[in-house]
């Protein structure tokens, strides 16, 4: 749905975020910083065991204790919830059986935080402990325990899954190697910690919700789900958020259970976790085994890929079917690849349950498939950047699982990371200790089937038009520091040919705003853009055909530039923006609401195989980048030393913003190769804190970069398509494929910390020496020996 | 995050005056930077009924550099050392270690006192108390078990203070405050390897000032550490090391975040009178992996913290001596 226009007035502009000043000036308002006066502390009591059946709840002391208001158990709501429609499994406060450390039990709502601490201390708890499993491995052992007794094997979800002759692939390759790699479980980390306010009316029965989320609807319907109420006495308000990264991207428990903490005390209850907490909460990106096998021909031609992923999804199963679906689908998409076989198991473990995370499901496998062309790339004496050009997809093209790639830049993206990092000359030859890997990888722009279908459309957005000529943009999208308020109010402006600031964005209050699913699979810019420009274009044709009478011509003939309405080509004052807007209102009879859909086509919708849906897009981004790294082969330390990261991402409505999620995206993963992972010791969270869990701080940060290609995508709003995720899968490799050229060592385990690298370097030494032993020995006491 | 405890707050303004303060309440604390201890209180690691703040206490207050050496107040904040032009001129070791503690909010609010008392920790210790309850607390604090290791009888959670070893290689002494006046002992004498009890103050005890000899020898300090600020160390070495002619003359060299207490190295008398060679660099590396004793107490694996002290010594020792196999390997 490109519009045409010859000169870009809005989009395209770099352009500071429309809230941006409330941020810098700490004006805005997070949902801890809202008014709570009058508000109850609620506390959540969580599970010391990792398995157990729960025999009794004793909460009468808590109850009797003066100043607590309200006690909430799994008593006090009997519903399951879980994003996936199929997958519902989880009670905001366990029922009947806990499952991991950290899960849940009750909660207190009560007049201040010692009191409320008090009332926790006095709730007995009696269980039967049950086995505990905390790898994929021994969740999967034949006489394993079911966490769920529905789900043999402790397996949510097998995936098998052929496209192409796999076995004719590896008959006609020269090269075929196969590797196991292996990546920790990592957490988003967002800077604000989860909580939610929320206000239930007794006299009226409406609640209303103020919440950490990027899915305001989502949270509605699990809400009115879990608290069987009506979903019009329900209202969700997200207020400004700090960061999500797809850890908000499903109803979280604390949300539901501040409700029913709120409803239960009558009145307002204020919910704050602590980072602990926060972390415990959990939806991060699963603990992944890795098992990739590649053919290749000399000349760098891959010819077959199989793959085998085991992700340990923790203990329930939140987004894991997706998460598992994802893993092998964007196996597709991004090269030309004649047959892929994937197997993927998503595993159940007595461990806080995994979800989504930035490059959801296809972070880890990617990893994976870069490095191991690098690594083979280089046993054939191929360039890497050869190789990847080698495989190139052509677009417009349907890959073997049935996604749609219209636009691909990805050819563009490897010149200028060739170009900009000085490959060519600098590639094999920074001495020791220092070294240079590339890696792509890509991401949708919106997953083209949603979760819950209900025949409505994709995205809706309002736009409203009053007595003052102001823009009025309406849209359920959850700006969440990605900047999508003011994209939106961007593409609005750039139809309607008027100044930014006349538009002002009301998001995500379903009170107010229209139904969005939210901000996840980088769909809102896709999606949500779309629909902004159809209300714009609709509101356009209001404000013509007003425009039409006082101009004396047809509408055709009539067009708005710089807030100005003329015939085309005329040079005339023509009528001010607020003169036509003033006819128009008079024209359609007061206040003028136009609305725009978008809806992605069901031929974009995935492959007709079960799981086809997951990995569909309208539009994939591509990124190509280039990392320098350093290695201390004493201390074990990486030190990243710059990065060339160069990114498709069809059109940069906001080239600023752009910028800032492409180099957001390369710092996250920049995180995960270097450092952070989560680490349980018996199922219990030993990364519970920002000193445990590391992710870099300022002085690990590189130098990026970057450079913004721009495919046009044929059906992206203004040509544009994701730009946050894309960039994020090629930084692992590309680090790992850097330490390789460094120091000749090829680590297939993630994070790389100094422990790691320092024990693989005596691992080689080992081999080595092991390795001239026996060249020394005579030959038939070598056989012997092997 | 966790409520802090109740308690009062003591803000004597003399010495005497927060040793009376101290023998008042029984299970009082003394504060100055609260890096540490306000975390651990959140944490509910203690439940002191008073604080007792050092800051306004003017002796604490100051870096002096005379002909006698260096005078540290206990109360001098870490970035207050670290930019003392004494310091870094003189003693670039112990401004290097100064430099390496947290982050800049830490430095500014951290002191040297609070630094060369600091807590041991633990992967089982510092934890919150739902966490701690949860694994049935530890021999440090509630427990008693050590989770480090079960079958012991004592705590293995690790010093983990930055300016220890640098003090501790120029033979630094340090005042005392107590009941019975001030008295001056070696700054070594301060500590014990026993993570639930490695400061040896008496009840009442505070540290006042660290006294650094003058005409320090040639020093340095470097941490390892995952990241690049913030991080505890998960080993720190200060080297000192004079020379005569080629020779090494002197050498001290202290460790940080290996054990329950900073330590010198023993043996290296056997290590003097001959130049830094690369068979020195393995006789220093041996010296250290051997006195080292890393434990679980951290994240990151015991091993690399044995490794890696050895690695820094050597490193650093090769620079100080002059010596060019900087990249010996440990």
């Amino acid at each position: 749905m490109t519009v045409m226009r010859n000169a870009r007035e809005v989009v395209g502009q770099p352009t500071p975020l429309i809230d941006g000043i409330e941020k810098v000036t700490g004006q805005a308002k997070y949902t801890a910083d809202l008014p709570s006066s009058g508000a109850l502390v609620g506390r959540i009591l969580r599970s010391p065991f990792s398995h157990a059946r729960i025999l009794a709840i004793d909460t009468s002391a808590a109850r009797a204790l003066p100043g607590v208001r309200a006690v909430v158990t799994g008593d006090d709501c009997a519903f399951t919830y879980g994003v996936l429609p199929i997958a519902m499994n989880e009670y905001p406060l366990a029922r009947e059986v806990v499952r991991y450390r950290g899960e849940p039990l009750a909660a207190v709502a009560a007049v201040d935080e010692a009191t409320a601490a008090e009332a926790m201390r006095l709730i007995r708890l009696e269980v039967e402990e049950l086995p505990a499993y905390y790898t994929a491995e021994a969740a999967r052992a034949p006489d394993a325990v079911l966490l769920h007794a529905n789900k043999p094997g402790n397996i949510e979800r097998a995936v098998h899954h052929r496209f192409g002759d796999v076995e004719a692939g590896f008959a006609a390759a020269d090269l075929v190697r196969e590797q196991v790699y292996h990546c920790a479980e990592i957490a988003h980390g967002q800077m604000e910690l989860n909580g939610a306010l929320v206000e239930y009316d007794t006299a009226r029965d409406q609640l209303t919700i103020w919440s950490t989320t990027q899915v305001p609807y989502y949270v509605h319907l699990m809400l009115s789900r879990c608290l069987a109420m009506d979903m019009s006495r329900i209202r969700v308000v997200k207020p400004f958020v700090g960061g999500g990264f797809g850890a908000r991207v499903e109803t979280l428990n604390f949300e539901i259970i501040t409700a029913l903490l709120a409803r239960a005390a009558g009145g307002k209850v204020r919910l704050l976790l602590s980072r602990e907490e926060t972390f415990l909460t959990h939806r991060g990106r699963p603990d992944t085994e890795v098992r990739l096998k590649l053919g290749m021909t000399r000349a760098g031609r891959l010819t077959a890929c199989a793959c085998e992923v085991v992700q340990r999804g923790g203990a329930y199963a939140g987004y894991g079917i997706v998460t598992i679906l994802y893993a092998g689908s964007l196996l597709h998409g991004l090269y030309d690849i004649p047959a892929i076989a994937y197997d993927g198991w998503r595993v159940y473990a007595n461990l806080p349950p995994c979800g989504a995370m930035r490059g959801h499901g296809s972070v880890d496998v990617r990893f994976a498939f870069e490095a191991l062309l690098d690594s083979m790339a280089e046993e054939a004496g191929l360039d890497p950047f050869t190789v990847r050009r080698q495989n190139l997809l052509s677009a417009p093209t349907e890959t073997q699982n049935g996604l749609r790639v219209e636009s691909y830049g990805l050819g563009e993206c490897l010149d200028w990371a060739e170009r900009a990092s000085g490959w060519a000359t600098r590639h094999g030859r920074l001495g020791p200790g220092r070294g240079l890997g590339m890696a792509c990888s890509h991401y949708v722009s919106g997953a083209a089937k949603p979760i819950h279908w209900t025949g409505e459309p994709h995205a809706v957005v309002h736009l409203r038009l009053d007595f003052d000529g102001g823009i009025t943009l309406l849209t359920g999208a959850a700006d969440i520091g990605q900047g999508s308020s003011t994209v939106m109010a961007q593409a609005a402006a750039e139809v309607l040919g008027i100044r930014l600031d006349r538009v002002r964005v009301v998001a995500a209050d379903s009170m107010l705003t229209p139904k969005d699913n939210g901000s996840y699979s980088s769909r809102v810019t896709f999606m949500v853009g779309n629909a902004t420009i159809d209300a714009a274009r609709a509101l356009r044709a209001q404000l013509l055909a007003a425009a039409a009478e006082p101009l004396g011509a047809p509408i055709e003939a009539i067009e708005c530039e710089h807030e100005t309405f003329r015939r085309i080509g005329d040079d005339g004052p023509g009528l001010p923006f607020a003169e036509v807007a003033r006819a128009a209102l008079a024209r359609e009879g007061g206040a003028i609401t136009a609305k725009g859909s978008f809806t992605c086509p069901v031929e974009f919708q995935g492959g007709k195989h079960k799981g086809g849906a997951v990995g569909s897009t309208m539009g994939f981004s591509y990124a190509a980048q280039v990392v320098e790294a350093a290695v201390d082969i004493d201390t074990g330390m990486v030190t990243v030393e710059q990065v060339w990261v160069a990114q498709d991402c069809g059109f940069a409505i906001n080239p600023l913003a752009v910028e800032g999620q492409i180099q957001g995206a390369v710092w996250m993963g920049m995180g995960q190769a270097i450092g952070e992972e989560t680490r349980y010791e018996r199922g219990l969270a030993l990364h519970g804190s920002l000193l445990d869990y590391r992710v870099p701080t300022i002085v690990e940060s590189p130098p990026i970069a970057l450079h913004i290609v721009e495919s046009i995508d044929p059906n992206g709003p203004f040509g544009a398509k994701e730009a946050s995720e894309g960039a994020l899968a090629g930084f692992l490799p590309a680090l790992v494929n850097a330490i390789a050229d460094a120091i000749g060592l090829r680590l297939d385990t993630l994070p790389v910390t100094p422990d790691r690298l320092l024990e693989a370097l005596a691992v080689r030494r080992r081999e080595q020496r092991l390795a001239r032993e026996l060249a020394r020995e005579p030959a038939h006491e070598q056989q012997g020996a092997a | 995050m966790e409520l802090l405890p109740p308690f009062h707050v003591a803000t004597p303004a003399t010495i005497a005056a927060a040793v009376a303060a101290r023998q008042r309440q029984a299970t009082g604390r003394f504060i100055a930077g609260g890096t540490d201890l306000m975390v651990n209180l959140r944490h509910g690691l203690g439940d002191p009924a008073a604080l007792i703040d050092l800051r306004g206490i003017p002796e604490l207050q100051h870096v002096t550099a005379g002909p006698d050496g260096l005078v540290i107040g206990a109360a001098v904040t870490l970035a207050e050392l670290a930019e003392h032009p004494a310091v870094t001129s003189r003693y670039p070791a112990i401004a290097a270690a100064a430099t390496a503690v947290g982050a800049p909010a830490h430095r500014a609010a951290g002191t040297v006192g609070g630094n060369l008392c600091l807590d041991t920790r633990c992967i089982f210790y510092n934890r919150s108390a739902w966490w701690r309850e949860a694994n049935g607390f530890c021999l440090k604090y509630k427990g008693d078990t050590c989770h480090v290791a079960p079958t012991g009888k004592r705590c293995h959670a690790a010093f983990s203070g930055d300016l220890a070893p640098a003090l501790l290689v120029h033979a630094a002494e340090i005042d005392i405050a107590g009941p019975d006046g001030v008295r001056r002992q070696p700054l070594a004498a301060l500590y014990a390897e026993d993570g639930a009890a490695h400061v040896r103050l008496a009840a009442g005890e505070f540290l006042v000032r660290v006294v650094v000899p003058a005409d320090p020898w040639p020093a340095a300090y470097a941490k390892a550490r995952a990241r690049g600020a913030i991080d505890f160390p998960l080993a720190g070495v200060a080297v000192a090391l004079r020379r005569r002619g080629s020779d090494v003359d002197g050498l001290r060299v202290a460790l940080t975040g290996t054990n329950a207490r900073p330590f010198l190295l023993e043996g290296t008398d056997g290590l003097l009178g001959t130049p830094v060679s690369p068979a020195w660099l393995d006789r220093l590396g041996r010296l250290v992996q051997k006195q080292v004793s890393p434990m679980r107490t951290t994240l990151l694996a015991a091993q690399y913290r044995r490794r890696v002290a050895a690695a820094l010594a050597q490193r650093l020792a090769a620079t100080l001596g002059g010596a060019d196999a900087v990249g010996h390997a440990a």
